[in-house]
């Protein structure tokens, strides 16, 4: 017969929603997430419970945190659970339900609370904020990239354009340029090419599919310039 | 129920998946028999609460649907509050679900109007008969059958609020149940309303033996004595009494796949409520329910309903759309992209992506 797991008994991995070789990065993100999901008037608990099953679920978070977020306490629940033990590294940030701290997020993963929940506090949404560079559901591998869609996973992968200019060496002006697609003041595609390329893997993407949609851009932008009388700069 | 989750499917092969849906996702649903299954994929858009949106996502699902190539018949099934048509844009049509309610008509097919857009067809629920606008239980039964039985790749049922029968049936014979839901606190109660009402309709029906069914009733009570408060509560009480229904009881909740949209986001706050709701959902009451995405607010959105076309027509580059036309391709099984509605069909486009880096990888390296 086929088991479903009662969530009374879910082990302390299925409590967080994280696999048992996540790191410590992802329980901390896990645990900030799930705070922020069972915490008192959370809208998504509304009329869930009648009497305090909030605080029960609450409680068994922490202890689920308390024991994955010690690396001697999980390697003991792990031998006595009969899991696979896991090399874990240290983290030197540890969360609190409201730190602001940035983390990388996992965009792409649908069901990645965790990273939902970073992402909108390393945005610094207000309750004005808006919904248009929050992402959650973009799916890197495939689709049309263009500048805002760059913009949008750098800023939700927690980059500012000065890290990714340190790091490629590329003036802020032009990776602005790039994701304002302000294709006039680039320089030629070949090194357009090379931006983007840099851009891309420096956040994190994969230039393969990145570089030939932007070029793709690019090239149809300056081909209407050229036939409108413009200068397209080749 | 790889077919379900299967985000990186092509619409090749959800129809090659689809006898096995049939048989595995089928089997418990209300009692209809369904032979012949032919390829039509069923989606119901239902939330429990009215005005959150339901037929505002149904007609920009459906036309986005549409704008990717595939066919599309679009299904009013609220008789008692039509309106679908009027967001597509479409004179209240002359013949209408209402009809095969009557028995005034068996054909469905007759039904079909048109709307502007030429892969989507539209049947009614105009003119009901407002004393009695629901079909009893014989004829709901031979309407699921014959919605199964139209012509299209894609049926989509826009359902109407509240949790009655018919609503929940509806939502349960389909192969994606959709609830929609808004951020707000009456919305979200009655989403998970809607949700335990579909949810015990469906196992009412997966039981056999008498001591379960009488377990499923009191469940359903919400305030009931023995302490049954979520499906799990439930499959423990059951387990006791009755083995084998055990066993249904484990194959129903794991078939049991709603999914979730969230409509009106303002906030990165409101995108998040569907995580939220979709983690209460596994780890409170142990349904697995998907977040398949959001629309935001959007006055353009509003707007579009009092000129009476969908906005994924109307403004295909706005935000909304193009989030719209993302939960389209998600729940095909397309890959996500950004696409201008109506531009081109989804075999061409898809034909595109899947092209172009294999064909640039030489010129990169």
């Amino acid at each position: 017969m086929k088991e479903i797991t009662d969530p009374d008994h879910y082990d302390h991995y299925e409590l967080l929603e994280i696999s048992q070789t996540a790191d410590i990065d992802e329980v901390n993100r896990a645990y900030r997430a799930s705070q922020e999901i069972y915490r008192e008037g959370s809208l998504a608990l509304y009329s869930v419970f009648e009497s305090d099953d909030g605080a029960v679920i609450r409680e068994r978070l922490d202890e689920a945190y308390r024991v994955l977020s010690d690396s001697e306490l999980r390697a003991r629940y792990d031998v006595s659970r009969g899991y696979e033990p896991v090399k874990l590294t240290e983290s030197s940030a540890p969360p609190s339900p409201d730190s602001s701290t940035t983390v990388e997020s996992d965009a792409e993963s649908v069901s990645d609370l965790s990273g939902a929940a970073s992402a909108g506090e390393a945005l610094g949404f207000d309750s004005d904020g808006g919904t248009r560079e929050y992402d959650v559901f973009e799916d890197e591998s495939s689709g049309d990239f263009n500048g805002l869609r760059l913009k949008r996973t750098r800023l939700f992968r927690g980059f500012e354009i000065n890290d990714i200019a340190e790091v490629t060496k590329i003036s802020g002006g032009h990776l602005r340029n790039i994701e304002d697609e302000n294709f006039i003041d680039l320089p030629a595609d070949v090194y357009v090419r090379g931006f983007v390329s840099a851009y891309a893997s420096t956040i994190g993407l994969d230039p393969k599919i990145v570089v030939p949609s932007y070029m793709a851009l690019v090239e149809a932008a300056r081909t209407a310039n050229q036939r409108s009388g413009f200068l397209g700069r080749k | 129920m790889d077919e379900r989750d299967g985000v990186t499917l092509t619409i090749r092969s959800t129809k090659r998946s689809k006898k096995k849906s049939a048989t595995k996702s089928r089997g418990d649903a209300p009692k209809s028999s369904r032979k012949s299954r032919s390829a039509t994929r069923l989606l119901a858009i239902g939330g429990g609460k009215g005005g959150v949106g339901k037929t505002f996502i149904s007609a920009n699902l459906a036309a986005a649907i549409a704008n990717l190539g595939m066919r599309v018949v679009v299904v009013d099934v609220d008789l008692d509050g039509a309106n679908l048509h009027t967001c597509l844009g479409v004179p209240p049509p002359k013949r209408s679900l209402a009809d095969f309610v009557a028995e005034r008509e068996d054909d469905l097919g007759k039904l079909l109007v048109d709307t502007p857009l030429a892969n989507l067809k539209l049947i009614g629920a105009t003119h009901a008969n407002l004393a009695e606008a629901q079909p009893n239980d014989r004829r709901r039964e031979q309407l699921i059958q014959k919605l199964e039985q139209l012509d299209a790749d894609i049926v989509l049922l826009d359902l109407g609020a509240g949790v009655n029968a018919s609503v929940l049936d509806y939502f349960l014979v389909s192969d994606d149940g959709i609830v929609v839901l808004q951020p707000e606190p009456t919305s979200v109660e009655n989403a998970y309303a809607f949700l335990r009402a579909a949810f015990y309709r469906r196992m009412r029906s997966a039981v056999v033996s008498q001591d379960a069914q009488e377990l499923v009733a009191i469940a359903m009570d919400q305030r009931n004595e023995r302490g049954i408060r979520t499906p799990v509560d439930l499959l423990r009480e059951i387990k006791a009494a009755d083995s084998a229904d055990a066993e249904r009881v484990v194959e129903t909740m794991d078939r049991f796949r709603p999914r979730i949209i969230v409509n009106g986001a303002r906030t990165a706050e409101d995108v998040k409520l569907g995580f939220a709701v979709s983690s209460v959902c596994k780890r409170v009451f142990g349904i697995k329910a998907e977040y398949v995405g959001y629309a935001n607010y959007d006055d353009e959105a509003r707007r579009s309903v009092s000129l009476r076309k969908p906005i994924v027509d109307l403004r295909s580059d706005a935000d909304v759309s193009i989030y719209l036309q993302r939960i389209a391709r998600k729940l095909l099984g397309l890959p996500a992209a950004k696409t201008s509605a109506g531009d081109e069909t989804g075999t061409k486009k898809m034909a595109r992506e899947t092209d172009r880096p294999h064909n640039e990888l030489g010129e990169l390296g």
